[in-house]
């Protein structure tokens, strides 16, 4: 774990209203596995750190992905290269990828791309073939950037690739790693009990110290996604015990 | 710049709060040396599950919480955490929690002469549990009872954690004083609540929860002031400290340690 002043590099939009940021921040890209994430605070932010999945890394620079959707990310997106982000990663624990299976897939919702470009990295590094299921509302909603050996896009309302969700589009084929709304994982848990899920909660300190991010598990009680989460397997989780969507736009 | 607080030497006056530094063990990033004791995360006789997500909601210049004092029970505190305490070079209190004065007094029994703890913050002050915390804080012969049951089970020091939700902390604060503390800790959390408008209901599942953060400082300087008027023992300062200057106004308030 490293606390690092960052810089940024360079902003990209890669949906309508979604963008990645990246940032100067060599020892975190020197180790972060898909699935971790860092917390990031700035002077005159928000009294908390907003937790994002590393999305891309580039030699000593890594990348976060986020949408415009409350003040927190408004005032990062009017950030310029050259300002400086307080950079706490990496966090949590990555996807297992210690499987047999010689195929990875891996479905996004949304924003939840987050963790895919690096999960497709890391599973081509284990040797696996790679099916990315891309889904998104619509064709505007869905992030241009994809990797992996195929790509299968999906829109909830048909104006690009299969028309439905991600979850109904993907086939089976090996090792399932998901993120995306808790309700589209709780569908994820539905099809492939076994499948590895990046769950997405209310943060605080992203350390394991504050209890704030807590899942809830079937077998009973909770435990803390930022430090024994985000990735479950998806069976474990009580969907039914956790925000279906989470709302980001409430904090004056 | 050590200070002497409630039968504790410590090397400085700044403490880390019960329930931001967790059991001291998860964050290697912060710099032990600046520290002079920690207060650990509340903990109950027995294991609590705590309470349902979302357990936190940010507020402007603030925070709400309703974790519900999580924890793993006396038993897993002593096994897992207080052999590493005891190694190392500032003392560590334990926030103890319980539904009934004898349940205090149990847990304070079970945990006194445990190699690693050096000594106990009683907390008569959380607003997230149904039973026991607030309850005992803002009635004087409950504070006053909670006090006596563990200050009978232990010789080592008793700090006593306020609640601000009351319409005169000396009161608590004399009764409490009277009973054997050592030391009073002031404040806890105000209880708040915070609505989330696209579903009508309030953003904690638990409703309400405790408010921290910089926006209570001012609440919290004044009322942990008025605290250290009321009595004679040391009052160690909290609420919404994020750097020295911050701290500094509640030493000149009259507060040994924050």
């Amino acid at each position: 774990m490293f606390l690092l002043d960052a810089e940024i590099t360079g902003t990209r939009e890669v949906a309508s209203g979604m963008f990645v940021i990246a940032m100067r921040a060599p020892e975190i890209a020197a180790g972060v596995r898909a699935g971790q994430f860092v917390n990031l605070g700035w002077t005159r932010g928000p009294l908390l750190r907003r937790p994002f999945s590393v999305y891309r890394v580039d030699g000593e620079t890594i990348e976060v992905v986020l949408k415009d959707v409350g003040a927190g990310t408004r005032e990062l997106l009017a950030m310029s290269p050259g300002d400086r982000l307080s950079c706490l990663g990496p966090l949590g624990h990555g996807f297992d990828f210690e499987t047999s299976s010689r195929t990875a897939l891996l479905i996004s919702g949304g924003l939840g791309v987050a963790p895919m470009p690096l999960a497709a990295r890391d599973a081509k590094a284990r040797g696996m073939r790679v099916t990315w299921v891309h889904g998104a509302r619509s064709a505007e909603d869905l992030c241009r950037e994809s990797d992996g050996d195929e790509v299968i896009w999906a829109t909830d309302d048909g104006s690009r690739g299969v028309p439905g969700t991600a979850v109904a589009a993907a086939p089976f084929v090996g090792l399932v790693i998901a993120c995306g709304p808790n309700r589209m994982l709780a569908a994820v848990d539905e099809r492939w009990p076994d499948a590895h899920v990046a769950v997405e909660t209310y943060m605080c300190c992203g350390t394991g110290v504050c209890l704030g991010c807590a899942v809830p598990l079937k077998r009973g009680g909770y435990d803390r996604a930022c430090k024994e989460g985000p990735v479950y397997r998806a069976a474990e989780v009580d969907w039914s015990a956790l925000p279906s969507h989470l709302h980001y736009d409430s904090v004056a | 710049m050590a200070v002497e607080v409630g039968g504790l030497r410590l090397r400085g006056p700044v403490l880390a709060a019960s329930g931001t530094f967790g059991y001291g063990t998860e964050v290697p990033l912060l710099e032990r040396r600046a520290l002079g004791a920690m207060v650990s995360k509340g903990i109950f006789l027995r294991a609590r599950e705590g309470t349902p997500p979302p357990r936190i909601a940010e507020t402007p210049s603030g925070m709400l919480n309703a974790i519900g004092l999580q924890g793993p029970g006396a038993d897993a505190l002593v096994r897992d955490y207080a052999p590493s305490w005891a190694g190392w070079d500032f003392p560590v209190l334990v926030n103890i929690n319980g539904e009934s004065a004898a349940e205090y007094g149990e847990l304070a029994a079970r945990l006194d002469g445990v190699p690693g703890i050096a000594g106990f913050e009683i907390n008569i002050s959380c607003p997230n549990v149904e039973q026991g915390g607030l309850y005992f804080g803002n009635d004087p012969r409950a504070a006053a009872t909670v006090t006596e049951a563990v200050r009978k089970r232990t010789r080592l020091p008793v700090w006593v954690k306020l609640t601000p939700m009351v319409s005169d902390i000396g009161v608590i604060a004399r009764a409490v004083e009277s009973s054997g503390a050592d030391a009073l800790c002031a404040i806890n959390t105000f209880v708040g609540m915070s609505i989330d408008l696209n579903a009508y209901r309030p953003r904690l599942s638990f409703r309400t929860g405790g408010l921290s953060g910089p926006a209570i400082r001012p609440l919290a300087v004044h009322l942990a002031h008025q605290a250290a008027r009321s009595v004679r023992i040391p009052v160690i300062g909290i609420g919404g400290i994020s750097r020295a200057e911050d701290a500094l106004e509640f030493l000149v308030a009259g507060c040994t340690a924050v």
